[in-house]
């Protein structure tokens, strides 16, 4: 039963580590804290369309700093939050191949970005073979919704919404050196000024080396949009911000712990299917530390 | 070792986060083309033509260009275009203008005639869209009492699911530089018209273009087959 704990406690911080908005069946322990400052970045220049085909765009970037932080109130009740401290979205200039001139000119903001706020209840008690927990998120729009010359750039959807999610995992002794873990997690999100609510689901397998010194995750999330809300030729959203947006990717994250308290994680995921979103991969560094 | 890592997230974040450059192949053939709509001129008035030259990226550019009459005895035209209607017949108007050993020329053909008549003519085309999303239609552009009309008619569908649509009358199919923004599309079925001010001539353009702004891609076009 120890052992067990053990493991789940592990878990507990090193998948907040890989995992921004997921964390996870296990809340933090009463007193502890997780803090994850992250740089996460995705360009490209192709998008998926309505009907799932891949089309050209301008390239597009956005690129967030962010701090990640957990506290755990009590052993079942732990706060996040999520607050991407510096936002930047760009487009390239568009140029003539011809002559050289600029047709239309890039463009790009700097600002804070949507900001989550979240209430993680462990709803198994410590030590369950499977933990279990309900998370509700409140996604605050301080992002920018319709900056830059033509309005078209965004570090945020300027909506605010609510997400409930629970989250289900177990971690499983492989033997030798190795553990390993995996979690699945399905979440409703309901979006305000005329974004269509979304339908969240994932799936994570994580496998440990030397007490989760090392840890390799691959992580499937789908994300399905209720699309109730306008259509996208009625908010002029791009990026990850449009609506109506769908995908299912994949990703992959390494994590090292440097020492007990302090490692360090690097992430690639991809979306292998989607409908109006852009169609790059998304890139992740951070280094994070247990208080 | 925290700090040389930031560091490293820093430097990361600098280099790629810069805007960079996306090339677009903007090249179409130069053109001189006559944008007077005459059909006949009264015998005995002077009447000015007017041409407008576009460079290998569809913008308008001044040039010297030459004029010619077919037939001086019916109609004689001087080197800015100003045309004496002499005696009653048919004559060809050449404008053409010498562009790195090559001759681009326009050509119209015009009558002298009792009374002056100016065409009237409803331009046209369809439709092509030229990525993923629906779109299609015909299209035709006509004068109206002030201005130009562009209607577009019942066969006409373009997709909703694709923010910031709008359409353009543009010389150049690859680009919104110097193209007419005509506004936002707002109807994406059937039948419907844009009003087009009257600074905006009916042979001023070539293509219809539709365009996604947020995305800066172009989602079709069509050109005017007359």
């Amino acid at each position: 039963m120890k052992d067990t704990f053990k493991i789940q406690l592990t878990l507990a911080f090193l998948i907040f580590s890989m995992s921004l908005l997921a964390g996870g069946g296990w809340p933090q322990p009463k007193g502890k804290s997780f803090i994850k400052l992250s740089q996460w970045w995705s360009v490209g220049d192709k998008h998926y369309t309505d009907t799932g085909e891949l089309d050209d765009n301008v390239t597009l970037g956005i690129f967030n700093s962010s701090i990640y932080a957990e506290h755990g109130f009590t052993d079942r009740l732990t706060g996040i939050i999520y607050f991407p401290f510096f936002s930047r979205s760009y487009n390239n200039n568009l140029v003539s191949m011809t002559n050289g001139e600029i047709l239309v000119p890039g463009d790009a903001i700097n600002s804070i970005g949507d900001t989550d706020i979240m209430l993680k209840y462990g709803l198994t008690k410590k030590g369950s073979k499977i933990a279990v927990a309900g998370t509700i998120l409140f996604g605050l729009p301080f992002g920018n919704d319709e900056g830059g010359i033509f309005k078209n750039l965004q570090t945020g959807d300027g909506e605010f919404n609510q997400m409930i999610q629970f989250d289900a995992g177990t971690g499983i002794r492989l033997g030798g050196k190795f553990d390993m873990y995996t979690n699945a997690y399905v979440g409703y999100n309901n979006r305000t000024k005329g974004f269509s609510d979304e339908v969240r689901f994932g799936a994570e397998v994580g496998i440990g080396f030397n007490n989760y010194k090392w840890l390799f995750i691959t992580r499937l999330n789908v994300l399905k949009s209720t699309k109730n809300g306008d259509l996208p030729s009625q908010i002029n959203s791009t990026s990850i911000f449009a609506n109506n947006t769908e995908y299912t990717s994949l990703g992959f994250e390494l994590n090292y712990s440097i020492t007990d308290n302090v490692g360090v994680s690097a992430g690639y995921a991809t979306a292998t299917s989607g409908r109006i979103i852009i169609a790059s991969p998304s890139y992740s560094v951070g280094i994070f530390i247990k208080l | 070792m925290n700090l040389q890592i930031l560091s490293y997230l820093f430097l990361i974040f600098i280099f790629i986060s810069c805007i960079g450059d996306d090339f677009v192949d903007d090249a179409v053939e130069p053109e001189l083309r006559i944008t007077t709509l005459v059909d006949t001129i009264r015998q005995g008035d002077s009447f000015q033509f007017e041409v407008m030259y576009l460079n290998n990226v569809g913008q308008q550019e001044n040039v010297e260009v030459s004029w010619n009459s077919s037939n001086n005895s019916v109609l004689t035209i001087d080197q800015n275009g100003l045309a004496n209607a002499v005696k009653t017949g048919n004559v060809i108007v050449t404008a053409s203008y010498e562009s790195d050993n090559s001759i681009i020329e326009d050509q119209i053909e015009v009558v002298v005639g009792m009374e002056t008549v100016i065409n009237n003519i409803t331009r046209s085309g369809t439709i092509q869209v030229t990525s993923n999303y629906i779109l299609k239609g015909n299209f035709t552009l006509s004068e109206n009492n002030d201005g130009l009309l562009l209607e577009i008619d019942e066969s006409y569908e373009a997709s909703e699911n694709l923010p910031g649509l709008y359409i353009y009358l543009t010389n150049n199919p690859s680009t919104t530089a110097g193209a007419f923004e005509i506004g936002a599309v707002t109807v994406f079925e059937g039948t419907h018209s844009y009003d087009i001010p009257n600074s905006v001539q009916l042979n001023q353009y070539s293509h219809v273009l539709y365009f996604c702004k947020p995305f800066n891609v172009k989602i079709g076009d069509g050109e005017f087959i007359n």
